[in-house]
C-alpha cells in the first residue's frame, strides 16, 4: 500500500524542545534574563503510527505524554526533530497550504469560529477560506444539520453558544471542506451525555459512511470503547502499545469475574483457565488463573461445560480500570527508577 | 493563475474582510459610541486649534485653516488603524494566549495573508468613518478642500503608503507575541509613541528642530505627518516625490522585517502547549 492511499503515516517521530531553565527565586529570574541556560526536553520519542481510510484510532496517554505534540507534528504545525510524516502523500510541514485541504481539526476547548459572528456566518467565512463550491457547501451543511441539529442555534453568535453547541459547530467547521483526515483533540470534553452521544454518532457516520481517517485523543475511555477500532498508547513520549481494545485488556492484565449459581452440588474439577475465588452456598465466583490469564470467553465456556449452571453473570474491567492500573504502575516504575535507567513498560 | 482564477481569489479575500463589518453591524452600541467618540474628538480638536490661533495668523509655518485641517484630519485618520479586538478573543494576543492561532496554520490561506486580509477589513471599515467625518467637516468648513490640481492625488498616494506603514508597524507588534506571548505593554507604549511621532497629537511643525530631525530617521512621521502636510499645502507639490520616495523606502524596509519575522514566528508555534 503506497503512502497516498494511507491517509496518515508517521515513522519514528521524535520532537525535542529547547526550553529555558530558570532557577527559583528573584536572582534566578534575573539570571535567566541575562544569562539564560537552555535544556533540551524530549517530548516525543520514536512514535510510529498509521491511520487507514474509514478507521478511527484513539491516541491515549496521561497528561504530558506527548499526544498533542504528536498531533501538531501530524498536522504540520510543528516539524518533527527526526522521523517522517506523510499525510495523503504529503509532508504536512513543508506543504502546509496543500495539506490544509486534506485535514480538519478540532482542538477541544479551542474554537476556530469567529466569536462575534453568528455560527453560520463563521461557516460561510470558512467556506470562502477553503474555497468550497456553493452547492457542496449547502449540501454538507444540510447533512451536518441533520445529524447535529445545527439550525437550532446557528444564527446565535458564537460567544453565546453553550459548549456543546459550539463544539458541534466546530466539528462542522472542521469537515466543511470534506477532508480525508480528521484530528480530534478531546472533542467531547465537558459535554453532557446526550450531546456526547450525538457527537459520537456523527463521528461513527463520518468514519463508516464517509471513509474518513480519524485520530482521536481523549481521556474519556467510554468514548474510546464506543468509537475506536485501534488504540495507540503513549507515555513519556514513547509508544507503549498499539492494538485493539481486547489486546489492550490482555496486555495490561485486565481481569474478569464469572458469577454462577449451581443447580446441583458437585465436586470441583480443576479448570485450565479459571479458578474459584469465592463461594457462598450455591453461588460460586470464578476468576482467571494467575499463571495463565485467559480471555473471559474461553473461561466461561470451560465453566459452563464443567458445572451444572442455573444462572451466570460476568464482570469485566472497564477500559478506564485498565488505564488506571497501567498509569498507576507506570508512575510507580518511574519513581522507583529514581535517576537510573528508565523502566520501559514495553 | 488564470485571470478568472485571480478574480475569484480576490473576490474570496474581499469576502473574508467582511468579518469586521459583520461584527460591527451586530454591535450597534459600539457604532454609536464610535460616532460619539469621533464627533467629540473632532469638535474639541477644532475648538482647541481655533483658540490657539485667536491671537496669531501664522505659527510654525501653518495658517489657522491649515493647522485646524491638519489636526482634525489626524483625528479622523486615526480611525484607519486596525481595530482593537481585545474584548473579543480575536486579537492576535488572545489567539496566541488561548492557542487558537493553531487554526491559522491549518488553513489553505497562509497566516500572513489572513492577517493582512483582516487588517484590510478593519481599515476599510475605518475608511467609511473617515469619509463620513471628512464629508461633514468639509461641509462645515472645519477642514479646507485641497488647494491645487495635484494636491489631492499626491495626498492619496502618500496616505496610502502611510497606511501600509501603519499596518506593518502594527504587524510587528502582533508578531512580537510569538516571542513574548503578551504584547499589551508594547501596544500601550507604541500607541502613545506612534500618536506623538506621527503628528496625531499635534502637527509636527510645532516641535523643536532637534525633535523633527531625530524623528525623520523613524517611520512614524510617514504615517500621518507627511500626507496631512501635503493635504494642507505645508509641503509643496514639488517636494512630494522626495517624501513619497522616503515613504516607499520605509514600506520596503518594514516589509522585509515583517517577512523575516513571519518566517521565524512560524517555527515558534510550538510555544503553545497542550
Amino acid at each position: 500500500m503506497n503512502s497516498k492511499s494511507v491517509p496518515v503515516i508517521a515513522e519514528r517521530l521524535t520532537k525535542t524542545f529547547r526550553v529555558a531553565h530558570r532557577s527559583a527565586g528573584f536572582m534566578g529570574g534575573v539570571r535567566a534574563i541575562f544569562r539564560p541556560t537552555w535544556e533540551y526536553k524530549p517530548v516525543v520519542r520514536g512514535v510510529s503510527l498509521s491511520v487507514q481510510p474509514g478507521e478511527l484510532v484513539a491516541l491515549l496517554g496521561p497528561n504530558g505524554a506527548g499526544k498533542s505534540t504528536t498531533i501538531k507534528m501530524l498536522t504540520g504545525i510543528v516539524a518533527p526533530t527526526t522521523g517522517s510524516v506523510r499525510l495523503c502523500g504529503l509532508d504536512p510541514h513543508r506543504n502546509r497550504e496543500e495539506n490544509a485541504r486534506n485535514i480538519g481539526a478540532v482542538f477541544g476547548q479551542r474554537s476556530q469560529l469567529w466569536w462575534d459572528l453568528p455560527a453560520r456566518d463563521s461557516l460561510v467565512m470558512l467556506r470562502d477560506i477553503f474555497e468550497v463550491p456553493a452547492g457542496e457547501y449547502r449540501e454538507r451543511l444540510r447533512q451536518f444539520d441533520d445529524m447535529l441539529e445545527l439550525s437550532r442555534f446557528w444564527d446565535t453568535r458564537v460567544r453565546h453558544l453553550s459548549l456543546g453547541q459550539r463544539v458541534r459547530c466546530d466539528l462542522a467547521a472542521a469537515l466543511l471542506h470534506d477532508p480525508a483526515v480528521l484530528f480530534l483533540d478531546e472533542p467531547t470534553i465537558g459535554m453532557d451525555v446526550l450531546v456526547k452521544e450525538q457527537v459520537r454518532e456523527f463521528l461513527r457516520h463520518q468514519v463508516a459512511e464517509d471513509g474518513k481517517a480519524v485520530l482521536l485523543t481523549t481521556h474519556d475511555m467510554k468514548e474510546v470503547e464506543h468509537l475506536a477500532e485501534r488504540i495507540i498508547l503513549i507515555n513519556d513520549g514513547e509508544e507503549m502499545f498499539e492494538g485493539g481494545v481486547a489486546a489492550l485488556r490482555s496486555r495490561f492484565g485486565a481481569t474478569w469475574k464469572v458469577h454462577v449459581t449451581l443447580s446441583d452440588a458437585v465436586g470441583h474439577p480443576r479448570l485450565a483457565h479459571a479458578r474459584i475465588v469465592a463461594r457462598e452456598g450455591a453461588r460460586v465466583t470464578f476468576g482467571p488463573r494467575p499463571e495463565a490469564s485467559a480471555p473471559l470467553g474461553h473461561a466461561l465456556k470451560e465453566i459452563i461445560n464443567a458445572y451444572p449452571v442455573s444462572d451466570v453473570s460476568t464482570e469485566e474491567d472497564s477500559l478506564e480500570d485498565i488505564m488506571r492500573t497501567y498509569l498507576g504502575g507506570a508512575a510507580a516504575a518511574r519513581q522507583s527508577a529514581s535517576g537510573g535507567s528508565r523502566m520501559a513498560a514495553r | 493563475m488564470t485571470p478568472v482564477g485571480a478574480v475569484a481569489t480576490i473576490g474570496r479575500l474581499c469576502r473574508i474582510t467582511r468579518v469586521t463589518w459583520l461584527s460591527e453591524l451586530l454591535e450597534p452600541g459600539r457604532m454609536v459610541s464610535t460616532a460619539i467618540q469621533v464627533g467629540s474628538q473632532v469638535f474639541l480638536t477644532a475648538c482647541l486649534w481655533t483658540a490657539l490661533y485667536a491671537h496669531t495668523e501664522v505659527s510654525a509655518g501653518l495658517q489657522e485653516h491649515q493647522a485646524v485641517g491638519y489636526a482634525v484630519l489626524a483625528v479622523l485618520a486615526s480611525r484607519l488603524r486596525p481595530l482593537s479586538r481585545d474584548m473579543a478573543p480575536d486579537s492576535f494576543y488572545r489567539h496566541m494566549r488561548e492557542g487558537t492561532i493553531l487554526y491559522w496554520f491549518l488553513r489553505p490561506l497562509p497566516p500572513h495573508r489572513y492577517h493582512l486580509v483582516r487588517a484590510l477589513g478593519d481599515q476599510a471599515h475605518g475608511l467609511l468613518w473617515v469619509l463620513a467625518g471628512y464629508g461633514l467637516c468639509t461641509t462645515a468648513g472645519v477642514v479646507p478642500l485641497p488647494d491645487g490640481r495635484w494636491t489631492l492625488p499626491a495626498f492619496l498616494v502618500s496616505m496610502f503608503l502611510g497606511q501600509v506603514i501603519v499596518y506593518q508597524l502594527s504587524l510587528i507588534l502582533d508578531l512580537l507575541c510569538f516571542w513574548t506571548v503578551a504584547n499589551s505593554n508594547a501596544l500601550h507604549v507604541s500607541h502613545f509613541v506612534q500618536s506623538l511621532l506621527s503628528g496625531a497629537f499635534a502637527p509636527l511643525w510645532f516641535f523643536p528642530g532637534w525633535f523633527t530631525t531625530a524623528n525623520s530617521f523613524l517611520p512614524f512621521q510617514s504615517t500621518l505627518h507627511i500626507p496631512l502636510s501635503i493635504y494642507v499645502g505645508r509641503i509643496p507639490v514639488n517636494r512630494v516625490p522626495r517624501e513619497v520616495a522616503v515613504q516607499a523606502v520605509w514600506c520596503l524596509l518594514l516589509w522585509l522585517i515583517t517577512r523575516t519575522l513571519w518566517k521565524r514566528a512560524e517555527s515558534r508555534v510550538a510555544v503553545q502547549g497542550g
